[in-house]
């Protein structure tokens, strides 16, 4: 039936609301609006010119294209471990399972200065690429390790859920029309799991984008090479160029939220196909 | 046949997992002792470390008081009431998700900064936010504003309003409401978004790199203290201290565990 | 009147929930509020109780006007749909909420919690938690908490609607005898005829935000004033042509008729009484009911339907029978008329 009045009869709407916007607007909406004030001394040609620098493009390049990757590798391996967390028993799941969440729990630094001793040329597995003549970190391929490390839980955590929800009758339904187990995955199952991947993959995407902590030890900052986006801004603010900075994050903003609304609007669009889901 | 696949997805698994999460865990343990408990010990004690441990905890106190209080009270706004811009507002509060964490440390320096617009006011009363311990408490807010609301709008949403409307009816108070009746629904998910919280308030690199000028004994915090250490090529006193944080993730992965199990156990209800 | 409704008004945006309802409601009575999803018979109740506010119109409990009190003073006792028992706490203190609330003295508590667990016969089970206790008894454990606190007036929005069939049955004259017992004024919702019928001392019919008839659940039965009610409540088919039966003429303004199962007699052939005013029609469905056969017959083009008993003589799908229309609902857009088979009229003053 219709809509409930706002206040209702249960208590505490004035304060709690209150108490939400005015905390949201003083620590996220006035700083963030900030960034957009900053902006306005600057001409569009100015900022044009600052965001098409030749350093800044190529460090866009880098971030998107080892998150990119980082977020694939992340939704197939999501998938998988998914699948074979809900789907199997076998010692140690739970153990696995538990594991997921370190990245959210360990934080970046460590994990940083971990993963980049890990694979520098002397570390366990580094020094194994470094036989066969190939460097990890400092390089791209760095870059990406440690965005695959941040991103794990992103894709994991969306399609457990679901796979946990989805009605066992149908896969028999589908074993019984005499589908194999792999057409029965891909027919019946991967399209249920399929929004919830995609989320997981567009959150693990932003996520690495804007990663600093376990990114930055692992890349070296190498202009051209290494450079990723958020470091840039770092670099920038340490040389007091806060135009650059202010318009690098703009960009990385602008992105994030065309990433995420992009997401919803492919979402909504299987929702709708699938007849309203659930 | 079918077993083979198994056996095989589930060996894929667990490579994955060993290689991208248990041995950059275990890097950290191993080089942390490696010189020995002696050495281990002397980098945990020494006074730098002790400072940058004094102001993590005093951060992630702040910060873990004012999220709570946000999250309770966001939480209830959110699904208790129906009003126009919900939607909006849920989206408001998740946007330090989806910002870097170098962006939320701009925007700090960018209000209470040399450039920022507050500035000829904090300088008037000899106030310092950014490159001082504010700002990095301010940071740390930033980024870990939506974790404890986050935990349980879901599960507030999902449970409906009967009860607490049903007790409004006979003329509770919001406090009785909430102690007697939504309280012990979401007793674990604040618990958890609580320890997320730590553990992120505790861990935050990023944002309060940006504002905290790196001053040794005076606004640095653990990750800080850690990044220097690495820098400096201190590598057995990086991964010491890093031990300290590596304790806290442990424990944030229990607990998680416990109240999962929990929250399995509750759905009974 | 205990409880009053005066010209009530309620939007819920363009969505008209309350189009100017207007009812009394006698103290003491059980009074249903039937009507089909979407009818605004839920906005009603709730409007008393409190939980919305009418954009226009008055509410009375008792003589006074309760639109400005808060919900919680307003003394009414809710049973919420899905019970909305709390989850966290055992039966005992379910129930003693309200008076816990109220800051009422422990020994009271508990003698009066006492009372109401042996009047929903739980005895035994104070300290299960709702999860452990069937729908039926949350049902109660529900009823119980919203009569504690000696409401003047007791409201239950679908009472019936999360229990299954079985229960169902029994909990309904449960409850009708329980409300009777205790002498509480009470509201109850519902879109299922059966259980208003069956439950209520007057309906109250809804439909599109407008209170259609209401009347005890005979006079509604055998009264329908409003086509809608004639379709809501009973059993009925459509006809068009009803002047083609024997001793029905066509009505000025009626273009249309309600033929409903217990309108409509089947004999054998040849044995009806009324030989004159029977048609001959051909048993087109038999259906077992259990208690009693369904039977289609097809007469003179027009379906109709009929109850029989087991017991009487069976009768065959093809078989010629003897039908008899008693009577037939006439109707248009606005009215209902109700009209007799005229053949069936005592002879003698027949006006055409």
């Amino acid at each position: 039936m219709g809509r409930v009045k706002a206040k209702g009869i249960i208590p505490g709407f004035g304060i709690s609301m209150g108490i939400t916007v005015s905390m949201l607007s003083l620590i996220v909406l006035i700083p963030l609006i900030s960034v957009f004030l900053n902006m306005r001394g600057m001409t569009f040609a100015e900022f044009w010119h600052v965001i098409t620098d030749k350093q800044l493009v190529s460090a866009y390049k880098i971030s998107l294209g080892c998150s990119a990757l980082a977020a694939s590798i992340n939704a197939v391996f999501g998938v998988l471990l998914a699948w074979i967390l809900t789907r199997y028993q076998f010692p140690g799941r739970r153990l696995l399972d538990g594991f997921i969440e370190l990245p959210f729990a360990l934080p970046t630094a460590v994990a940083g200065i971990a993963l980049t001793t890990l694979y520098s040329d002397k570390g366990w597995v580094g020094s194994l690429f470094a036989r066969a003549g190939i460097k990890i970190s400092y390089t791209p391929a760095g870059i990406t390790i440690a965005m695959i490390f941040i991103g794990i839980p992103f894709v994991v955590r969306s399609v457990q859920p679901v796979l946990e929800k989805i009605d066992p009758k149908c896969e028999e339904a589908a074993a019984m029309l005499g589908a194999g187990k792999s057409r029965t995955f891909f027919k019946v199952i991967l399209p249920e799991i399929f929004p919830a991947a995609l989320t997981g993959f567009g959150l693990a995407f932003a996520r690495s984008i804007g990663e600093y902590g376990s990114v930055v030890f692992i890349a070296g900052n190498i202009p051209y090479k290494t450079q990723i986006a958020p470091v840039l801004i770092v670099s920038k603010l340490e040389q007091f160029n806060y135009a650059a900075a202010t318009s690098i994050a703009l960009i990385m903003i602008l992105f994030a939220f065309i990433l995420l609304f992009g997401l919803n609007l492919i979402q909504a669009r299987i929702v709708a196909r699938s007849g309203g889901g659930e | 046949m079918e077993k083979a696949v198994k056996g095989a997805l589930i060996a894929a698994g667990a490579a994955f997992i060993f290689i991208m999460l248990i041995l950059p865990l275990a890097t950290v343990i191993v080089y942390a002792f490696r010189q020995g408990l002696e050495t281990f010990w002397q980098a945990v004690s020494e006074p730098y470390t002790l400072k940058a441990l004094q102001l993590t905890l005093l951060t992630t106190v702040i910060a873990l008081i004012v999220n709570t209080v946000f999250g309770i009270a966001a939480s209830w706004a959110i699904t208790r009431y129906h009003f126009k811009g919900r939607g909006l507002l849920t989206t408001l509060i998740d946007i330090p998700f989806s910002i870097s964490p170098v962006i939320a440390g701009l925007t700090f320096i960018l209000v209470f900064g040399r450039i920022g617009w507050a500035y000829p006011f904090l300088q008037a009363h000899d106030i310092k936010i950014v490159f001082a311990v504010p700002g990095i408490v301010l940071a740390t807010i930033f980024v870990t504003f939506p974790f404890v609301s986050r935990e349980m709008i879901p599960l507030m949403q999902s449970r409906g309003t009967d009860e607490e409307e049903a007790a409004a009816l006979m003329g509770a108070s919001w406090f009785t409401i909430y102690r007697k009746i939504t309280f012990p629904h979401i007793k674990w998910s604040l618990l958890y978004g609580i320890i997320l919280c730590t553990a992120r308030a505790m861990g935050e690199f990023g944002a309060v790199s940006v504002v905290s000028g790196h001053l040794r004994g005076k606004t640095n915090t653990l990750p800080l203290h850690v990044e220097i250490l690495f820098n400096e090529f201190h590598l057995t006193q990086a991964f010491a201290v890093s031990g300290i944080l590596v304790v806290i993730a442990v424990i944030v992965l229990i607990v998680r565990n416990i109240v999962e199990y929990k929250l399995e156990k509750g759905d009974e209800r | 009147m205990y409880v009053e409704l005066k010209s009530i008004y309620k939007y819920f945006g363009d969505f008209k929930a309350s189009d100017d309802v207007s009812f009394s409601i006698e103290k003491g009575k059980l009074v249903g509020l039937l009507g089909p999803s979407g009818s605004g018979k839920t906005t009603i109740l709730r409007m008393i109780a409190g939980l919305e506010a009418p954009d226009s119109g008055d509410i009375f409990v008792d003589g006074k006007r309760i639109n400005g009190i808060p919900a919680a003073k307003r003394g009414i006792g809710f049973v919420f749909q899905n019970y909305a028992l709390f989850r966290y706490m055992n039966v005992f203190d379910n129930i003693a909420f309200g008076l816990e609330i109220q800051k009422r003295d422990k020994k009271y508590i508990r003698s009066r919690v006492g009372e109401m667990i042996s009047l929903i016969g739980l005895t035994g089970l104070e300290k299960r938690f709702p999860y452990q206790l069937s729908g039926g008894q949350k049902q109660r454990v529900a009823f119980a908490r919203a009569l504690a606190p000696n409401p003047q007036l007791l409201m239950l929005d679908e009472p019936f609607a999360a229990i299954d069939a079985k229960v169902r049955k029994e909990l309904r004259s449960w409850l009708r005898e329980t409300i009777a017992k205790v002498g509480i004024t009470s509201i109850f919702v519902t879109h299922d005829q059966d259980e208003a019928i069956e439950v209520a001392d007057e309906i109250i019919i809804t439909n599109l935000g407008k209170v259609i008839q209401s009347g005890s659940p005979a006079e509604i039965y055998q009264n329908p004033r409003a086509p809608f009610v004639a379709r809501f409540i009973g059993e009925s088919a459509e006809i068009e042509n009803y002047s083609v039966f024997k001793g029905f003429f066509p009505v000025d303004g009626f273009e249309r008729a309600f033929i409903r199962p217990e309108f409509v007699g089947l004999f054998e052939l040849g044995t009806a009484q009324y030989a004159n005013s029977a048609e001959e029609g051909i048993v087109e469905d038999v259906f077992f009911r259990g208690g009693e056969m369904e039977l289609r017959v097809n007469v003179k083009g027009i379906r109709v339907i009929s109850r029989r008993s087991p017991a009487e003589l069976e009768m065959q799908v093809g078989e010629k029978v003897s039908v008899i229309v008693y009577r037939l609902y006439l109707f248009n857009d606005s009215e209902v008329k109700l009209v007799e088979n005229e053949g069936l009229i005592d002879r003698e003053p027949v006006f055409i």
